[in-house]
């Protein structure tokens, strides 16, 4: 129960002078939903192609189910289902027929194949199109396609990439659904990528945040957060004022200020019901005038630029990334 | 034995997905068809006009040159193996279409090893270019009285053993290269010399030397050579010569192709 499904010891990848993958260590355990987290670029992506066999590591060791992934790639592929982060159906197929072939080359056959491909496109809503030509299909029925085709051949580990991108909300939420009844029905262990703090939030056990080829934080969503381990304040003024920050941090109760748009600052603070009155009190002798104020909790962002001094979602509306699709 | 019949598997499934894919683009099949037609028609009646005058004497010379063939036989059969090798050399393009499409990874993490997957592609390209010449030569009986239908299925076999040869080169050449457009630029590039020093639309014989020497070096020659004897019973070279040294150079193609395959992971 306790023994790790996925296993990393100071995986290295460079590419001519770039280190994509920076010794980076983790450990997946059975049955848990684990998150890399992290800006494009992080190293997710190459992270997950040494695991699935399509790249090898400069240096460091990578275990799938115990099986070391440069020694027996293709022991390690009969153990893995994959979703890939750009497509990789093939469109001049039907639904149907992209599922017999991943099933045919996965060793499956007979009535045995038709059942569980009948089952699984039943399973993410796409039975009635099974013979129609995935060309015409939307983005959305495709990367369920995708999801349905990783489980068929019932793999003990499923490896998600970015399994949400581009990809409007509700198609989204719907992916998020099917992530979560894959595990609670078939109990497989599922290692995903993201750059989405909600996406991993809502999905995952466990998280490791990665940025330049480093994990620099891991944990549950929550233990991440009490890294800040406070609230966010957020104080609006009147728009005849600029905002400002504070020059006293009352006695430590305030950890960090910033502006942020919209005439606000926005405080991470020890403890909000105790700290806010005396916020109050400090922007008044100020003569400030605080048109609102709320709290929160913090979220993986905040942990995010907490650890990095960057946010996160900078680098993903920054670099918008063209899904290449034809036709 | 186990091991092995899981491969007859991979090996199967891959023929069937690029037959089903080439059924699927109809544009495709149509194209792979038309256009050795209208080189038997436009090129066929326009050079055989040349060649025709009327003069039992003459025509009989001119014959001479062709290995005793009329222009239209002669063409047709050398259109037959061209129309195979132009489609089998082409067909590496789907490395490069699945390269980009992703599908290429789907099977790169599959257990099938890629020794097989490959050679599933090529075969499977194979049968589809073979019942594409089949059709042809149906024409081709039709417009020629001088072919032989007991000389069809071996020279069926000869096309079979030049298109994995070519199907081999097409995917080694894609699978070090990501675009389709500089693919098919080259493709052209090489296809128009090879087709042209093979005999398919002049004799060897009556070639300079130096292109003798480069006709005699180009697999094609031989897939053209052996094809026309089996269709007609008339070659310039020994038929079991041409199919010995076609099948040297497509071990050899196919040889190479599986190494670079192998390699061609998404690193490059």
């Amino acid at each position: 129960m306790s023994d790790p499904v996925i296993e990393t010891i100071d995986l290295v990848k460079k590419f001519k002078d770039i280190v994509a993958v920076n010794k980076v260590s983790f450990k997946v355990m059975r049955k848990e939903i684990y998150g890399l987290l992290g800006p494009n670029g992080a190293g997710k992506t190459t992270t997950i192609n040494i695991l699935i066999t399509l790249l090898k590591p400069t240096s460091g060791q990578a275990f799938v189910d115990g099986i070391d992934v440069v020694k027996s790639p293709e022991k390690v592929r009969k153990k893995i289902g994959v979703v890939f982060q750009d497509p990789s159906l093939d469109v001049f197929l039907t639904a149907y027929e992209n599922m017999y072939i991943h099933g045919k080359i996965y060793g499956l056959g007979g009535k045995e194949l038709e059942r569980r491909i009948k089952e699984l496109l039943d399973f993410v809503e796409l039975k009635p199109f099974a013979d129609k030509v995935v060309r015409y299909f939307s983005g959305g029925m495709r990367r369920r396609l995708e999801i349905a085709r990783a489980l068929l051949h019932d793999p003990d580990i499923l490896i998600l990439d970015e399994p949400t991108l581009g990809l409007d909300p509700q198609t989204r939420n719907k992916i998020w659904e099917y992530i979560k009844a894959v595990r609670k029905e078939r109990g497989i262990t599922i290692l995903m990528t993201t750059h989405y703090m909600d996406e991993a939030e809502f999905l995952c056990d466990r998280i490791s945040i990665m940025d330049h080829g480093r994990i620099i934080a891991e944990g549950t969503p929550e233990q991440l957060k009490s890294i800040i381990g406070s609230d966010v304040v957020l104080i609006k003024f009147s728009d005849t004022q600029k905002p400002m920050c504070l020059d006293n941090d009352l006695d430590g109760a305030i950890i960090s200020c910033r502006s942020v748009s919209g005439n606000r600052v926005e405080l991470v603070v020890r403890d909000a019901v105790k700290t806010l009155p005396r916020i109050f009190e400090e922007y008044e002798r100020k003569g400030m005038v605080i048109e609102e104020i709320s709290y929160r909790r913090p979220t993986l962002n905040e942990v995010f630029i907490y650890l990095t001094g960057r946010e996160l979602r900078d680098s993903l509306e920054d670099q918008p990334r063209p899904i290449h699709r034809w036709r | 034995m186990y091991s092995f019949i899981r491969s007859l598997n991979y090996f199967y499934t891959m023929i069937y997905r690029q037959v089903k894919r080439f059924l699927r683009a109809r544009s495709r099949v149509v194209v792979s068809i038309v256009q050795p037609i209208l080189w038997i028609f436009l090129f066929g009646m326009g050079m055989g006009g040349v060649f025709n005058f009327q003069n039992p004497m003459i025509d009989a010379f001119i014959r001479q040159q062709f290995n005793g063939l009329d222009y239209m036989t002669f063409l047709l059969t050398g259109i037959v193996a061209m129309s195979i090798f132009i489609g089998s050399f082409i067909s590496g393009v789907s490395v490069i279409f699945d390269k980009q499409f992703g599908f290429l990874k789907e099977t790169l993490v599959s257990p099938a090893p890629r020794e097989i997957i490959l050679l599933g592609r090529a075969v499977g390209d194979s049968l589809v270019l073979l019942i594409n010449a089949s059709i042809v030569l149906a024409l081709g009986f039709m417009i020629s009285n001088q072919l032989r239908p007991e000389g069809v299925l071996p020279a069926l076999s000869y096309g079979f053993v030049l298109s994995i040869g070519f199907a081999s080169l097409g995917i080694a050449i894609a699978s070090r290269m990501n675009s389709m457009e500089g693919f098919q630029m080259l493709m052209n590039l090489l296809i128009m010399p090879l087709q042209f020093v093979s005999g398919i639309f002049f004799p060897i014989q009556r070639m300079p030397d130096w292109m003798q020497i480069i006709a005699k070096i180009n697999p094609l020659t031989y897939a053209v050579d052996g094809i026309r004897y089996w269709l007609t019973g008339r070659s310039e070279f020994d038929p079991m010569i041409d199919i010995i040294l076609l099948m040297i150079l497509s071990i050899i193609f196919l040889v190479i192709a599986m190494w670079s395959f192998r390699k061609a992971t998404i690193e490059d």
